[in-house]
């Protein structure tokens, strides 16, 4: 896959970012940023028709096993952070009564 | 020795760990063990390192250091390292009670800690987005804490907007990956010196990588997560946030400018603009708040505004005013909002016009506030007139001299406001809070002036800068201090306690979460195009 095809994948999840009114569809619109740059990461990382990076004889053109280690990790942390974000999403649908960033932060500071 | 930087990290994890299994209230003590055992290896490990200078530098697990783990100290990060232990232990004894429903949030406090540590001390580019990521989850829950509406939508404002910052931090990451083959700062900073002008990818790097510090430190256009969340926090869990997580921004700001030395890119102007902008508008809006948790959270924006404006110098000496601000910060801010819980949890209000008398009800907290107060807006004998003095040095005369005396107006004009809730009569309050909490406010205090007095031996002895050209004993500097107060309090009587509409519409501000977000887009490719063309 091209890098500019999953950079594109961060520019949409940027886009949703900075429109989108609601909030599931913020906690998503992040997930979708980090996995473009997830995709982005591998696909630096990444040798067409390369073997896997396991100890064994005879491989050739090894891909870069180091983009892949980390990604792994950022994975998990990603579901960590939209774990977290759903359920203050419901803790806030709770107290508020609506998933609507307007309507939650309304009457924000002071009254 | 080795083990002392992994024991830093994993002795509060554990212990937080060991607390929430048990669930006991005797167990609970274990935080202050783990917190004394911490302590002593944080001891014992800056005097072998101040004597030899060794074993800084680890490396785990026999991996080559281009891709291994590792961990690295010097004297700022152990500097740090003091100052967040020093913390922690004010916090600790702030919110010591033998209830047993506290392990939860003493997990989470020492987990915390852990992950703080673990920040400071890490030298890969990956392990420093590991623990930045922790570290937001960790402190959106601790936020969270107080179970509200409002602490629920903090939290996820802040959990969501820091999130993409680090996103834009990981995107760094990335590129650096990509053009030196590790990530390693050590070994980037060395390589740094060999990368030409041309090499966009490293300059759009190093954009995103400041970008997405700059949502942590909270600068100008992001900021708006801050008094959001410190606002309706714990008290103790926002003296925790201003005076120490916040500091992990700016500690992150050094590591990363340090590393880009080698390049020579021209930041510095551009971080004064942003730190000044910071300062100016953190103070404008503290300026209108009438909530005090409010108006402190604004003042940390502002002073984190100051701390940018002193380390973004291209002049050593003064850049290292900026980094005694830190501290100083640290200091006052944590006082004063400890202090401001107490009176808060007493009083039941968190309004300043309806808190009044609060010299005569509580004297021994009242006295610790106006130390804050007095360090704060920069009286002399207190700390933060030392290094507001130093970043004001060799710049006298200047546009940013004017810059900085105006937020000083400012700060002085808010905090006489603030120093309204000392008159009154004496009321009948709450409950009498147990002797342990006064503990951390009297030693904040103290230190408080301690570094307004011994600033010479102990800059001396921690980084090795002479400070004696910072004078105390200066009729100009009275002076000086006493036409702030007096601008300060002109500005109070005639413009902020008449509370025009202005202020009103001021006080009414408030950034939803899509044009927080649209913000720090912009606020990216500003960065991109002032350093790439």
């Amino acid at each position: 896959m091209n890098p500019l095809l999953t950079f594109l994948v961060v520019l949409i999840g940027l886009y949703g970012l900075s429109t989108s009114k609601n909030i599931i569809k913020s906690v998503f619109c992040v997930t979708i940023t980090e996995a473009g740059v997830i995709l982005l990461f591998l696909n630096l990382g990444n040798l067409e028709g390369g073997s896997i990076p396991i100890f064994a004889e005879g491989l050739v053109n090894i891909v870069d096993p180091l983009p892949q280690a980390l990604m792994i990790t950022t994975i998990v942390i990603g579901s960590t952070v939209t774990a977290l974000a759903l359920m203050l999403c419901i803790k806030i649908f709770h107290h508020y009564g609506s998933v609507e960033w307007d309507v939650v932060l309304r009457d924000g500071g002071e009254e | 020795m080795i083990f002392i930087p992994v024991g830093l990290i994993f002795i509060p994890i554990l212990s937080g760990v060991i607390i929430y299994l048990f669930k006991h209230r005797y167990v609970n003590y274990l935080s202050i063990v783990a917190q004394l055992l911490v302590t002593i290896l944080v001891i014992v490990y800056y005097v072998t390192f101040k004597e030899s200078y060794s074993d800084t530098y680890i490396v785990f697990g026999l991996w080559d250091e281009r891709i291994g783990i590792s961990l690295y100290n010097d004297a700022l990060s152990l500097s740090f390292v003091m100052l967040s232990v020093f913390i922690w232990w004010m916090v600790l004894l702030y919110t010591l009670q033998t209830k047993e429903e506290d392990y939860n949030f003493l997990f989470f406090l020492l987990f915390l800690e852990g992950v703080f540590l673990g920040l400071l001390q890490s030298n890969d580019l990956f392990n420093m987005f590991v623990f930045l990521e922790l570290t937001t989850l960790l402190v959106t829950i601790l936020i969270a804490f107080t179970k509200t509406g409002e602490s629920f939508r903090a939290a996820l404002y802040y959990l969501l907007l820091n999130t993409s910052g680090v996103l834009a931090f990981l995107l760094g990451i990335i590129l650096i990956y990509n053009s030196f083959g590790t990530i390693n700062v050590q070994i980037v900073g060395s390589m740094m010196s060999s990368v030409y002008d041309g090499q966009i990818l490293i300059k759009f790097a190093f954009v995103l990588m400041l970008a997405g510090i700059s949502v942590k430190t909270a600068l100008f256009p992001v900021f708006t997560w801050l008094p959001r969340a410190h606002g309706v926090a714990h008290s103790a869990i926002s003296a925790l946030l201003s005076g120490l997580i916040v500091k992990g921004g700016i500690y992150m700001f050094l590591r990363i400018t340090t590393m880009y030395e080698g390049a020579s890119f021209a930041y510095h102007d551009f971080f004064f603009v942003i730190g000044g902008l910071t300062a100016l508008i953190g103070v404008v809006f503290a300026l209108s708040q009438k909530d005090i948790k409010q108006v402190l959270a604004y003042h940390t924006v502002s002073q984190v505004g100051i701390i940018m404006m002193g380390i973004s110098n291209i002049n050593q000496e003064i850049a290292y005013g900026g980094l005694l601000h830190v501290f100083n910060h640290a200091f006052f801010k944590s006082l004063l909002f400890l202090g401001a819980g107490i009176i808060v949890a007493q009083y039941g209000t968190k309004k300043i016009h309806d808190l009044r008398g609060v010299f005569k009800t509580m004297p021994f907290v009242s006295v610790f506030m106006i130390v804050g107060m007095l360090s704060i807006t920069g009286a002399p004998f207190f700390n933060g007139f030392i290094s507001k003095s130093v970043i004001k040095y060799g710049i006298e005369g200047n546009i940013r001299y004017w810059i900085l005396y105006a937020v000083n107006i400012g700060t002085a004009t808010s905090f006489l406001k603030l120093s309204q809730i000392f008159f009154g009569q004496k009321k009948q309050v709450g409950e009498k809070q147990i002797i342990v909490h006064y503990v951390p406010l009297m030693t904040l205090s103290f230190v408080c002036i301690i570094f307004g007095l011994m600033y010479i031996p102990i800059s001396d002895g921690f980084f090795g800068i002479d400070l004696t050209y910072v004078k105390i004993l200066k009729l100009s500097s009275f002076v000086d201090y006493g036409v702030t107060l007096l601008i300060g309090y002109m500005i109070y009587v005639f413009v902020v306690k008449k509370d025009y509409i202005f202020i009103k519409r001021l006080r009414m501000f408030n950034l939803s979460f899509d044009k927080a977000n649209y913000l720090f887009i912009i606020y990216i490719v500003v960065m991109t195009l002032y350093f790439i063309s």
